[in-house]
């Protein structure tokens, strides 16, 4: 699959996600996504230094400031199981908005031609890191890191483009 | 949760025949022949993997010439796991070394870095060496391998524990269902000892 780029048509598909009652869901990206704004973003792995110390903070300071020019959801993917997800993210107790959504076996990653080979750092196929932007569905802006960086798939950038 | 978990592996375990032969790995066997190649990978950070160049630890580093209790699980953070499993081998760490046990060994189906961020939490990490079995494969060549899909897990482990003596297997206890917690603590493999 050639990787998700803008003029695209977000793909449906399952992620496991514990919600606000702690309960274990199957939520679907279109229900999130249809007749909204809202920004997607995926890293290679929960806990691992760039995800965790860079990534995923710029989107949870920068969240009401991206909520105020008009996106809906801001969607974090990983191929983690939902366990994981719902763990890291309580790293994260000033967290608001970022919704920490498990793409468990890689399916939903695969299906946005987004996977990475990371089985020699021990992590086995993950996500390339990256960031998008979807206008009920249709994606408006993609930024697709090469290998494991950190420049232009980050919060600043999105911002800079709604 | 645990509801789906037992109904779903009583499913594919009244195919798995629970105490006769459980494929390669049994009492009596050696663990590290029924696991060829196979390697599985410390509980680290990503600055020590990148200073160890991301190395793995073959079976035999870990077996040979040791007395090992090792135990599996289905997952990192997960309910049974995170509040029974581990803290049981985390209690009673003086006991097991007090009869010769050279390392306590948990082993899942998670990459290394969760398992660091796990261990660390659980405040284990003295006590207990974490391995991941990142691909699962480990749990694949002892026939341990159970479909979570249910549980949005993937393929992982069923829950166990086994005594190693110099690589050969002298206890070996599995669960029935993952969910469950009976066999596979520290008090009843202290006794196997």
């Amino acid at each position: 699959m050639a990787p998700i780029s803008v003029g695209d048509s977000l793909p449906d598909g399952q992620l496991g996600w514990f919600d606000e009652n702690d309960q274990l869901q199957q939520v679907s990206i279109h229900s999130l996504a249809a007749g909204k704004k809202v920004i997607l973003f995926g890293v290679p792995g929960a806990f691992t230094p760039t995800c965790s110390n860079q990534h995923v903070p710029g989107f949870i300071t920068q969240a009401e400031q991206l909520k105020a020019k008009g996106v809906d959801e801001i969607l974090l993917i990983s191929v983690n199981d939902p366990f994981v997800m719902k763990a890291w993210a309580k790293t994260y107790p000033e967290n608001k908005h970022v919704k920490f959504l498990a793409d468990g076996v890689g399916a939903y990653t695969k299906a946005l031609g987004l996977e990475l080979d990371l089985t020699e750092k021990g992590l086995g196929v993950r996500s390339r890191r990256f960031a998008l932007l979807a206008d009920n569905l249709k994606v408006t802006v993609a930024n697709i890191e090469e290998g494991g960086q950190f420049t232009i798939s980050g919060a600043e950038e999105i911002l800079k483009a709604l | 949760m645990a509801s789906v978990l037992a109904r779903r592996a009583r499913g594919s375990a009244a195919a798995a025949l629970w105490g006769a032969a459980r494929g390669f790995a049994s009492v009596g066997s050696d663990i590290v022949s029924a696991a060829p190649g196979v390697s599985l990978q410390k509980a680290r950070s990503w600055d020590e993997g990148v200073a160890t160049k991301f190395s793995t630890t073959p079976l035999k580093d870990i077996f040979h010439g040791k007395k090992v209790v090792i135990f599996g699980l289905p997952g990192a953070y997960t309910g049974v796991c995170s509040q029974a499993h581990v803290p049981s081998y985390k209690n009673n760490i003086d006991k097991l070394k007090a009869k010769g046990i050279d390392s306590v060994i948990c082993v899942a189906v998670n990459d290394p870095y969760v398992l660091k961020g796990w261990a660390e939490k659980l405040q284990a990490k003295d006590a207990i060496e974490f391995y991941g079995d990142f691909d699962g494969s480990f749990h694949k060549s002892l026939d341990l391998e159970i479909d979570l899909s249910a549980a949005l897990l993937g393929r992982r482990s069923h829950r166990w524990s086994a005594f190693v003596d110099n690589g050969k297997i002298k206890a070996f206890n599995v669960e029935k269902a993952p969910s469950e917690f009976k066999v596979s603590g520290a008090e009843v493999i202290l006794d196997q000892i």
